[in-house]
């Protein structure tokens, strides 16, 4: 039986949170404030995770950590692709930039290596009875949300909803063609 | 398989259909006169379908959709208006402003004169419409997404109409408000001011959605469910989150409906807007939130600190709304202000809950739809393809001489809206007073009766307008306007004076909805009536 994950932990979790969240909007150099958004991502995933959804984590990681981050950085490039010296950007890359975000990067590294054997360890029954005079405070949760319960209700009461998100989609698409192409042709 | 316990209004799967179909019509051969037609008979089959459904209910109730009496009659209200929204547009879009191949060199000469409008936002607000109808695009390369965009946006509103559950609301506001920045950007002619309008609502409108999502992110930490619910302080339920909940729906909701601390956006947006899509906008979205913050609310019971709250806002919108349309010069940023103000009308009836309240509020929702519909659809056929395209007030000038026809069922539709009672605005009014005073709500009937007169400052100001014989004689007489439009404002101008003269066709069909007795009771109808005063 691994020791079960103090509150300590998601409560340190949620605060690298909101540090990162602060950290974005008070830089006033754009890579740097993408530094402490990805942190402030990858600390939301921490927390999901501990909370025993390590789908919405993954998720998270991969869409917003990986995917947005991406398109952030990308943007972030050809907006400054007028102005490009390697001289500023090497200005923006000097240690003193990255060396919170990794701070805190690491943080949250240690954090997951710390409760992975407790995230990983078999669910324990939910109650085995009254047996125990001292329930335990900080309990692992009791279920965890993996691929499988998501797919299943995706594909059963919420079928409805994919499809509705499909149309979401679809009117996002038309929409940013609609304006965008306006906006090319009017040039 | 899962098909049998799924329940679902018969609208929503039509929508889809109809858009699936256009697709598919886009995909093999561009033509906006073929896609308004799919688009139009989706609508009419949506809006005669209203009331049935496909599957049948859950017991438990435990359902995503819902489908009773108020969400059948404001999704027949949605499914009418975008009906009428996609004829109003049929003229621009598929109209004989068909310059296909100077369009580009057109688009070329204007350059200079939108060019100093980028650094300056406000020049572009009031610049006057001089190059109005200059296609700066071939209108076989514009109108292709319109009709499409339409129906995704009255899909949305059907979902949020039949939502009985967070998520297909939300999914249904999100499909309404993004189709919407597309439909804003569709004005001819005035690219960066529709542009800027454009984003001016997707920003507001996303950052609505957030304080709207994450009150029901806490709403839903505190009930544990997606369903639509206050959530109410107590068993277990700290009272700070039920009521950060509560007030965080709330203030999305009013973003939504541009409630006065929120109000800022319609305006700007509306104007901005070609004018179906500013009618889109005032009536088929307004309809759809407002529906489902009914349905919200008819949940529970609310918590007592909503009182002060309520009646705060409700005063502020009637106020201001009216105060900012007394100094307008552009009709759609007066109908957007007067719109405002008849949010707050509409709030005062969701504030007293009771037996009246349904009747009420259908009664109010269907004259200011036929209403506001009606004015629209008349700017749009006053606009001539080189002329004005009807926003300013002061063109409107003399118009009983030039257009009668036109100029009567504008000020008709203008009369509606004031309250006076020849249109169904003033018996929809009425309504909301006999409601107010069943709950002794006498500060806001003070400030509806305030708020009134104020509009008809400005309602009879166009009137008056309009009555001005013209200075120069009228010799310009246009083509009059296109047969579709001109159906279209009969037909509203019937349901208007119909309306206001035989009420009880309006709210019977929603009378004995929450009414849970057996007898359908038909009193109240009889006492609320104006002829039977």
């Amino acid at each position: 039986m691994h020791a079960p994950i103090p509150h300590a932990l998601g409560l340190l979790c949620a605060a690298t949170t909101l540090v990162g969240a602060m950290m974005v909007i008070t830089r006033k150099v754009v890579v740097h404030a993408v530094l402490y958004l990805v942190v402030t991502l990858l600390a939301l995933a921490v927390v999901l995770a501990l909370l025993g959804a390590p789908f919405a984590a993954a998720l998270e990681v991969i869409i917003y950590a990986g995917a947005i981050m991406v398109l952030f950085v990308f943007v972030v490039m050809m907006l400054n692709l007028g102005q490009a010296d390697s001289a500023r950007e090497s200005e923006w890359m000097r240690p003193r930039a990255w060396l919170g975000p990794a701070l805190l990067a690491a943080l949250l590294c240690a954090e997951l290596l710390y409760a992975l054997p407790s995230l990983l360890a078999p669910l324990p029954p939910p109650f085995a009875g009254p047996a125990t005079e001292t329930p335990l405070p900080p309990a692992p949760p009791l279920f965890r949300l993996g691929v499988h319960d998501v797919g299943l209700s995706l594909f059963g009461p919420y079928v409805l909803m994919v499809e509705l998100v499909s149309f979401l989609l679809l009117a996002g698409l038309v929409s940013a063609f609609h304006i965008g192409r306006r906006r090319a042709e009017e040039r | 398989m899962i098909m049998h316990d799924l329940f679902l209004p018969t609208p929503l799967p039509l929508l889809s259909c109809g858009i699936a179909i256009m697709l598919g019509s886009i995909a093999w051969r561009r033509s906006i006169r073929r896609n308004l037609s799919i688009g139009l008979v989706t609508l009419l089959l949506a809006l005669v379908s209203v009331g049935s459904h496909i599957g049948a209910a859950p017991v438990d109730g435990a359902a995503l959709f819902l489908q009773d009496r108020w969400a059948v009659y404001t999704a027949g209200l949605v499914g009418f208006s975008a009906l009428c929204i996609l004829l109003m547009s049929w003229r621009d879009m598929s109209g004989p402003r068909a310059d296909t191949g100077t369009g580009p060199h057109i688009g070329m000469r204007t350059d200079p004169r939108t060019d100093p409008s980028i650094g300056a936002p406000n020049a572009t607000l009031n610049a006057t419409p001089a190059g109005a109808s200059s296609g700066t695009l071939d209108s076989t390369s514009i109108g292709d997404e319109y009709s499409l965009l339409v129906l995704l946006g009255t899909l949305g509103a059907f979902a949020m109409v039949y939502a009985a559950n967070f998520m297909p609301f939300f999914l249904g506001l999100e499909i309404l408000g993004i189709s919407l920045p597309g439909l804003i950007a569709y004005r001819q002619g005035h690219a960066m001011q529709a542009c800027e309008a454009a984003m001016k609502y997707l920003i507001l409108s996303g950052v609505s959605s957030a304080i709207l999502l994450f009150g029901i992110g806490l709403a839903y930490a505190a009930t544990g469910s997606l369903r639509f619910g206050l959530p109410v302080a107590g068993n277990g339920i700290p009272p700070l989150v039920a009521m950060a909940a509560t007030v965080m729906i709330l203030a999305g909701m009013f973003f939504k409906l541009s409630a006065v601390p929120f109000h800022m956006w319609l305006p700007d947006v509306m104007q901005g807007a070609p004018v179906p899509v500013a009618a889109f906008m005032a009536v088929v979205s307004k309809i759809a939130i407002f529906s489902s913050l009914v349905r919200y609310f008819s949940m529970g019971h609310a918590p007592p600190f909503l009182d002060t709250l309520l009646y705060g806002v409700i005063v502020l919108t009637i106020l201001v709304g009216n105060l900012l349309a007394l100094r307008q010069t552009s009709l759609t940023r007066l109908m957007a202000c007067s719109s405002i103000a008849h949010m707050g009308y509409l709030l005062i009836a969701f504030y007293s809950p009771g037996p009246l309240q349904p009747g009420t509020l259908g009664a109010y929702l269907a004259a200011y739809t036929a209403s506001t519909l009606g004015v629209f659809a008349a700017i749009n056929a006053f606009a001539t393809p080189d002329g004005t395209d009807g926003t300013t007030i002061l063109d409107w000038k003399g118009l009983f001489f030039s257009r009668p026809f036109l100029a009567t069922a504008m000020a008709l539709m203008l009369l509606s809206l004031a309250g006076i009672p020849p249109g169904i605005g003033f018996f929809a009014k009425f309504e909301i007073m006999a409601t107010g005073m069943d709950h002794h709500r006498g500060l806001l009937l003070l400030v509806l009766v305030a708020g009134s007169i104020m509009g008809l400052y400005y309602y009879l100001n166009i009137i008056r307008l309009m009555m001005v014989p013209p200075s120069l004689p009228a010799i310009r007489r246009g083509p009059g306007a296109s047969p579709e439009l001109t159906a279209l404002i009969i037909v509203l101008s019937m349901i208007v004076v119909v309306g206001g003269l035989f009420p009880a066709f309006i709210i019977h069909p929603l009378f004995p909805a929450y009414q849970p007795g057996p007898p359908p009771a038909a009193v109240p109808t009889q006492r609320l009536t104006p002829e039977s005063m």
